[in-house]
C-alpha cells in the first residue's frame, strides 16, 4: 500500500538558517498523526516546506507515490551573481500542492480581510478541480459543521475573531475536499469556550473520514484524537508515541525537555 | 546578491591616481574634437549618474526626480545667466547649492514613505517641476527653452578653444570632485547613517539613526554635483530645453547607473563612458537607438544586476581562481619531496566525491589517526604528530578541497563543511581504514565533529582543537568565538598582503623558519573556500554535533591552545560533556589557535593520554 | 463670475475627463493592487491601443470602422498585457527587490513599445474619429453625441469589471491574490495565471482607453505619457482600498481640471494637480479613500 505521505531526509528553513534537519515521516492512508513541541522548534516551517510555501534545502516530499518537489535547476554560472549565497534549493508549487489534495490550514492564518465569508468559500472548491466530482462537502455540511459561519456569511473576514477566521480556513480547506489535511495549531489563542467548540468540530471531521496532521498544544485534545504523537524538538522528531503511550502535558514537557537537558 | 567593494588589494587611492594621470594627458595625445566632445558629456553624465547612485543604491531611496534636479541645474544657469547676466562662473557654482535646496525640497514629502510611493512622488515632483518650467515661458522660454546661453571663459579665453580642451579639464575636475565629495559622504558618519536605513531601517531608527535628517541630507548630498553637472552642461551645451525630462534622458542615465553597477560610485563614473560612446555609435539608428537601449537595461537586469562592477568581481574571481589552481598543481609536482619529508609518509592522490585530494599516509598497522586540517591550512600542519607518533600509530592527513595540493572544486558542492566529511569519509574509505581516531584542529574540527556525528560507533575517538562546539548557527557563533579578533577574515574571498599575514599569524602561528610553509601555503588557498565554507554554515546538522557530544557517544577531547585569541573558553568549558576526556575541555598554557604545532609536546602528550582513555571500554570512560 | 449655462458646461466637461480617467486608473490600478508593482508601461499601452484602432478603422489603414477598431485593439492589448507580464515582469518574481526592478523593466517596456510604434506609424501625428457623432440636447446643456458613448462605455466596462470582481470565481480569486498571496497559493489558486491575467485586463483597459483619448486629441507615439501621470495621479489620490476608490478620485480629478482650466488656465492645471497629490500623500499615503495599501 502506498503510503499517503512519506516525507525523505527532509530539510528546509529560512535561508541562511536550517530550521528542521533530516525528517523522516510516514503517515498512511486513514490514519491521524500529531504533532506537540515548544514553540520555535520548526513544526510550523516543516508544515509551510511540506505544503510548497517554503522551498526545501534537501530531501524529497512524496503524496500519494508521486514526488511533489523538484530538483531546482541549478544556477549556472552566469546567473551566478542573483543566489551567489544560496543553497541549492528544491522547488515546490504551492499550488500544485494544494490542488494535489494536500491541504495546509496555515497558523494563525489572516486569510482575505476584504472579502466575505461566503465569498471565501467560494473560490476554496477551486482546488479541488479537475481532481474531485461531486464535492462531498457542500456548503450545507460546512455550516452544520460551523453554525457561526452561516450567521457570519455576509460579514468581510476583517471583522471576524481569530476563532472564527480559523474556522473559515478549516471550512475553505474542507471545501477543497482534502485527500490530507494539515491543521497548524488550529486552537492557538482561542477562548475556552471557543476552542472547546472547534476541537468538537475537528472531530467530527475525523470522523468523516479525513486524514489529518495536527499541531496543537493541547495533549489532551490530542490524545483522544490522533492515531500517533511526534515529539518535535530542535527541528527533529525526537519520538514517536502511540496512541496508548501518550502522557499528560506535563510527562510529555519533561520527557522533551528532560530529553534535552541529560 | 553580494558584492565586495571595489578594491580588495590597496584602498583604490593609487589605481585612482593612475586613471586620473591617464585622463590629464590623454587630451594632449588625442586632438580629436568630436571625442573630447564624447568626453566632456561622459563626465556630466558619470557625476550625474554616481550622485543618482549615492540616494538609489547607497540610500535605497529611488528618487525619480533626480534628471529634473540635473534640469534644475541646467535653467538655474540659464536663467541668472540670461535673465541677470550673471558671471558664468558664479552661475555654475550657484546652480549647485540651488538644486541642493531643491533635492532637499523633494525629501520633505517623501520623509514617511517606502518603496513605490516615493517613486510616485518624486515623479510627481518632477512632472511638476517640468510644468512649471513650461508654464512659465516668460522666465524659461515654455516649451522652446532658452538658447544663446553664454559658454564659460577666462577672461576672454573661450574655453571651447583649441578643441574643447578648456571644457575638458574643467569637466575632468568636476569629476574628480564629484567622486572624492561621494566618497567622503560615504565613508563619513553621514554614509553609514545612510547605509544602515537601507539594510536594517528598524534596527537603525531603533539604535538612533535620525530617519528623516539622514534622507533629507542624502538627497541634499545627492543634488549638490547634479547642480554644478547641470549648469556646467548649461553652458557646454549652450542651450536649457525642457526636452531634458523626457524618457530619453532618465533611460540615458538609469542605464549609465545599471550598467556601472548601483551602490558603487564609480561604476557609473566609468560606465558613463561606455554608455555615452555606445550611444552616439547608435545615433543613427533613429527608434532602434531607444529599443537597444531598452534591451540593454532589461539585459543587465537579467544577467549582471550588479552591472559592470558584477563583470568585475567574476573576472576576478576566475583569475584568482585560476591563479590558485596552478599553484596548487605547480606545488603538487615540486614540492613533493620535500613534504614527504617533512611528514615521513608518501604523498598521493585519491579520487573523491568532492574531485582528487592530496593524501599522506605513514602505513603501518598501528591504530590510525586521520587528521583534519583548518581553514586556509594544509596537512603538513600536522608534521610534529606524524613525527611524534609515527612508530606506534598509522597517521593520515589529507587537504582539503581547495587547499594545499588538492585541487579545487566546485564551490556551490564542494566548499562546505558536510562536503568536507564526504572526503574524509572516502579517504577513509579507499585506505581501508577502520575506527579511527580523528584529529580536528579548526575548521576540521567541524568536519570531524560532521564525520564522526554521522556514524560514531564506526570511529575511536575524537580530538578537536581551536573549535568551539556550535548548536545554534549563527547564534552561537557569537558566543563560542572572540569576535574581536582576526576572526573576520575566515570568511573572506581575498586576503590583502597584510591581511594574509594577519590571518596566517593568528590562525595557524606566528611566522618562524619551521612555520614558514604554513604561511606560504595560504595564496594557494581557493578564496572561495572561504566565502562558501561560511555562508552554507546552515547546511550543517549543528544540533546533530551536539547532541553526540551530550550523549558522549564517542570518546572525545577538547585540547585548545590557552592563549588562542578567537576561542570562548569560558563557553566551551560552560557546555554539557557526555564523555569527554579529563572530565573538562583542556587547556594547553602558551598553545595557540594551533597548540599541537606551537605546544606540541604537551599536546602529544595529551593526544596519547586521550588515546589510551578512548581504548578503553565505554563502562570506564563513560563517567563523563 | 460664472455663469449657469458656462458651469454646466464645464462641469460635464470635467465628469466627461473624470470617466476617461477613471477607466485609465482602474486598469492601472488592476495591476498594482494584484501584483504590487506599478506598470509604468501603461501609457504606453494606452498608445498602442490607439494606434492599432486607427490601424483598424481609419481610412489611411483598413477602414473597418471603429467598432472594430475597438474591439481589435482591446484583445491585441489584452494577449499584449500578458506577453508583456511574461517577459518583462514574471522573471523577476522571485527577487527580493521586484518593486524597484520593474520600475525599470516597465521603463524600458515603455521606450520599446514607444519606439516601435514610431517606427511602424511613424513620429507624425494621426487623430481618430470619434465614438458617436452629433450633439444631443438634453435641455440645460447639449452634449456631444461622443461625450456620452465615452461615458456610457467606461460606465458599462467599469460594471462589467466590478462584476467580475465581486462575482465570478476567477474575480474572487484575484481579490484573494492581492489581498494575501500566500493564503491564495494554499488554497490551491493559481496565482501566476491570475497575474497574467490581471495584466491582461489591465491592458485592455489601457487600449480602450487608448482609442478615446485619440479621438480627444492628437496620436504621437508618446501620447500614453500624459494620460499615464494623470492616472498616477488618480490612483494616488483615491488610494486603491478597493476598486472604486479611484474611480471617485477620477471624477473628482477631473472636475478639478475642468474648473481649474477655466479658472486658473491650461499651464497652471497640471501644476495644481501634481501640487495637490503630493499635499495628499504628505498627509495620507494611503489615499483619500484608503485604510489599506493593497486590496482589491
Amino acid at each position: 500500500m502506498t503510503a499517503l505521505l512519506e516525507l525523505r531526509q527532509l530539510s528546509g528553513g529560512y535561508s541562511p538558517i536550517q530550521i528542521f534537519q533530516n525528517v523522516d515521516l510516514v503517515v498512511q492512508p486513514g490514519e491521524t498523526v500529531g504533532f506537540f513541541g515548544p514553540n520555535g522548534h520548526g513544526k510550523t516551517t516543516l508544515m509551510k516546506t511540506i505544503s510548497g510555501v517554503l522551498e526545501p534545502w534537501s530531501g524529497d516530499v512524496i503524496f500519494e507515490g508521486r514526488r511533489i518537489n523538484r530538483e531546482a535547476p541549478r544556477g549556472s554560472r552566469r546567473f551566478r551573481n542573483f543566489n551567489y549565497d544560496a543553497v541549492t534549493r528544491r522547488r515546490m508549487d504551492p499550488k500544485a500542492v494544494a490542488r494535489a489534495g494536500l491541504i495546509h490550514v496555515a497558523q494563525g492564518n489572516l486569510l482575505f480581510p476584504e472579502m466575505t465569508v461566503d465569498e471565501v468559500l467560494s473560490i476554496a472548491p477551486m482546488a479541488a478541480a479537475g481532481r474531485e466530482k461531486g464535492n462531498r462537502f457542500g456548503l450545507t455540511s460546512i455550516h452544520s459543521l460551523f453554525p457561526r459561519l452561516a450567521e457570519r456569511r455576509g460579514h468581510k473576514i476583517r471583522f471576524l475573531s481569530g476563532g472564527e477566521r480559523q474556522m473559515v480556513s478549516i471550512a475553505a480547506g474542507l471545501l477543497a475536499v482534502p485527500r490530507l489535511l494539515i491543521l497548524d495549531e488550529p486552537t492557538l489563542g482561542l477562548s475556552p469556550k471557543l476552542r472547546l467548540e472547534l476541537c468538537q468540530s475537528i472531530r467530527a471531521i475525523k470522523d468523516m473520514g479525513v486524514p489529518l496532521i495536527v499541531i496543537d498544544q493541547d495533549v489532551a485534545f490530542l490524545s483522544a484524537l490522533i492515531d500517533r504523537l511526534h515529539l518535535f524538538d530542535h527541528g527533529r522528531i525526537a519520538r514517536v508515541l502511540g496512541k496508548a503511550e501518550i502522557p499528560d502535558h506535563d510527562t510529555l514537557m519533561s520527557m522533551l525537555f528532560g530529553a534535552a537537558i541529560t | 546578491m553580494r558584492y565586495d567593494p571595489p578594491f580588495h588589494k590597496s584602498s583604490g587611492f593609487v589605481p585612482a591616481l593612475v586613471v586620473l594621470a591617464m585622463l590629464l594627458v590623454l587630451p594632449l595625445m588625442i586632438e580629436a574634437s568630436y571625442l573630447r566632445h564624447l568626453m566632456i558629456l561622459a563626465f556630466v553624465f558619470g557625476i550625474v549618474a554616481a550622485s543618482w547612485d549615492l540616494s538609489l543604491g547607497y540610500g535605497g531611496l529611488f528618487n525619480f526626480a533626480h534628471v529634473a534636479l540635473f534640469a534644475v541645474g541646467i535653467y538655474t544657469y540659464a536663467i541668472l545667466t540670461k535673465t541677470f547676466g550673471l558671471n558664468p562662473w558664479i552661475a555654475v557654482l550657484i546652480a549647485g547649492p540651488v538644486t541642493m535646496a531643491l533635492a532637499a525640497l523633494v525629501a520633505l514629502p517623501v520623509l514617511r514613505l517606502d518603496g513605490i510611493y516615493v517613486i510616485l512622488v518624486t515623479i510627481a515632483f518632477s512632472q511638476l517641476v517640468y510644468q512649471v518650467i513650461i508654464s512659465q515661458s516668460s522666465v524659461t522660454g515654455g516649451t522652446s527653452g532658452i538658447v544663446t546661453l553664454p559658454p564659460l571663459a577666462i577672461g576672454d579665453y573661450k574655453l571651447t578653444s583649441d578643441g574643447r580642451i578648456g571644457y575638458y579639464y574643467v569637466a575632468l575636475g568636476l569629476t574628480v570632485a564629484a567622486c572624492a565629495f561621494l566618497h567622503g559622504v560615504i565613508r563619513s558618519r553621514l554614509g553609514r547613517a545612510i547605509m544602515a536605513l537601507r539594510d536594517a531601517k528598524y534596527a537603525a531608527i531603533a539604535r538612533g539613526v535620525p530617519e528623516g535628517r539622514t534622507r533629507v541630507l542624502t538627497l541634499a548630498a545627492s543634488g549638490l554635483f547634479t547642480g554644478l553637472a547641470g549648469g556646467f552642461y548649461a553652458s557646454y551645451v549652450r542651450v536649457a530645453s525642457p526636452d531634458i525630462f523626457g524618457l530619453g534622458s532618465l533611460t540615458l542615465v538609469l542605464s549609465i547607473l545599471l550598467v556601472g553597477g548601483i551602490g558603487t560610485i564609480w561604476g557609473p563614473v566609468c560606465a558613463a563612458f561606455a554608455i555615452i560612446l555606445l550611444s552616439e555609435a547608435m545615433a543613427d539608428l533613429g527608434p532602434w537607438r531607444d529599443i537597444l537601449t531598452a534591451l540593454l537595461i532589461i539585459a543587465v537586469m537579467v544577467l549582471y544586476p550588479g552591472g559592470l562592477w558584477g563583470v568585475v568581481q567574476e573576472a576576478r574571481e576566475a583569475f584568482a581562481t585560476a591563479r590558485a589552481g596552478i599553484r596548487a598543481g605547480w606545488r603538487r609536482r615540486q614540492g613533493r619531496p620535500a613534504r614527504e619529508a617533512l611528514m615521513g609518509a608518501t604523498e598521493a592522490m585519491l579520487p573523491t566525491r568532492h574531485g582528487h585530494v592530496a593524501v599522506s599516509d605513514t602505513g603501518g598497522a598501528g591504530p590510525a589517526i586521520l587528521c583534519i586540517h583548518g581553514n586556509s591550512a594544509c596537512k603538513e600542519a600536522f608534521a610534529r604528530q606524524f613525527a611524534a607518533f609515527r612508530g606506534s600509530h598509522r597517521l593520515i592527513a589529507f587537504d582539503l578541497p581547495g587547499h594545499g595540493v588538492s585541487g579545487n572544486a566546485d564551490p556551490e558542492t564542494a566548499y562546505n563543511v558536510p562536503a568536507y566529511a564526504d572526503v574524509a569519509e572516502d579517504v577513509l574509505a579507499a585506505l581501508g581504514v577502520d575506527r579511527p581516531v580523528i584529529l580536528g584542529w579548526s575548521l576540521g574540527g567541524y568536519v570531524g565533529l560532521e564525520l564522526t556525528s554521522r556514524a560514531p560507533a564506526r570511529f575511536a575517538g575524537l580530538c578537536i582543537t581551536g573549535t568551539s562546539p556550535l548548536n545554534i548557527v549563527p547564534e552561537d557563533f557569537a558566543r563560542g568565538y572572540d569576535a574581536s579578533s582576526h576572526l573576520v577574515l575566515a570568511g573572506k574571498q581575498y586576503f590583502t598582503a597584510a591581511e594574509e599575514r594577519a590571518y596566517a599569524g593568528s590562525a595557524t602561528v606566528p611566522l618562524s623558519k619551521d612555520s614558514a610553509f604554513l604561511h606560504a601555503n595560504i595564496n594557494r588557498t581557493d578564496g572561495r573556500t572561504r566565502y562558501y565554507m561560511i555562508t552554507k554554515l546552515g547546511v550543517v546538522d549543528w544540533p546533530r554535533q551536539m547532541r553526540m557530544i551530550r550523549e558522549g557517544a564517542l570518546p572525545l577531547a577538547i585540547l585548545n591552545g590557552a592563549d588562542d585569541p578567537f576561542l570562548d573558553h569560558g563557553y566551551i568549558a560552560g557546555l554539557d560533556y557526555g564523555r569527554i576526556w579529563s572530565g573538562a575541555p583542556h587547556d594547553i598554557p602558551g598553545g595557540k589557535h594551533a597548540p599541537f604545532f606551537n605546544a606540541p609536546e604537551a599536546f602529544n602528550r595529551h593526544f596519547s593520554a586521550f588515546m589510551d582513555w578512548a581504548n578503553r571500554p565505554a563502562s570506564i570512560t563513560g563517567t563523563g | 463670475m460664472i455663469s449657469f449655462d458656462t458651469f454646466l458646461a464645464v462641469a460635464s466637461g470635467g465628469l466627461v475627463l473624470g470617466a476617461l480617467y477613471a477607466l485609465m486608473a482602474a486598469g492601472l490600478a488592476a495591476v498594482w493592487t494584484t501584483l504590487g508593482i506599478f506598470n509604468f508601461a501603461h501609457g504606453a499601452f494606452i498608445a498602442l491601443g490607439a494606434y492599432i484602432g486607427w490601424q483598424l478603422a481609419d481610412a489611411g489603414g483598413a477602414g473597418l470602422g471603429l467598432t472594430a477598431g475597438v474591439v481589435v485593439a482591446t484583445v491585441a492589448l489584452f494577449g499584449f498585457g500578458i506577453l508583456f507580464h511574461l517577459v518583462l515582469v514574471r522573471p523577476f518574481e522571485r527577487r527580493a527587490d521586484i518593486v524597484t526592478v520593474s520600475v525599470i523593466t516597465t521603463l524600458a517596456g515603455t521606450a520599446i513599445i514607444e519606439s516601435a510604434i514610431n517606427l511602424i506609424w511613424g513620429p507624425r501625428s494621426k487623430q481618430l474619429a470619434r465614438l458617436g457623432t452629433g450633439e444631443i440636447d438634453l435641455g440645460l446643456i447639449r452634449i456631444p453625441m461622443g461625450d456620452l458613448v465615452l461615458v456610457a462605455v467606461v460606465a458599462a466596462t467599469l460594471a462589467g469589471l466590478g462584476w467580475f470582481l465581486g462575482r465570478t470565481r476567477t474575480g474572487r480569486a484575484m481579490r484573494a491574490v492581492s489581498q494575501n498571496r500566500e493564503a491564495a497559493e494554499l488554497m490551491g489558486i493559481d496565482v501566476p495565471r491570475l497575474y497574467a491575467l490581471a495584466f491582461g485586463l489591465s491592458a485592455a483597459m489601457a487600449g480602450l482607453a487608448g482609442i478615446f483619448v485619440g479621438g480627444l486629441r492628437f496620436m504621437t507615439p508618446t501620447m500614453g505619457a500624459d494620460p499615464l501621470m494623470k492616472a498616477l495621479i488618480v490612483v494616488i489620490l483615491g488610494g486603491i482600498a478597493r476598486f472604486t476608490s479611484p474611480i471617485y478620485a477620477a471624477l473628482l480629478v477631473g472636475l478639478v481640471e475642468s474648473f481649474s482650466n477655466y479658472f486658473v488656465g491650461l499651464y497652471w492645471t497640471p501644476a495644481v494637480l501634481f501640487a495637490i497629490m503630493i499635499a495628499v500623500l504628505y498627509v495620507k499615503p494611503s489615499g483619500l479613500f484608503g485604510h489599506h495599501q493593497r486590496t482589491l
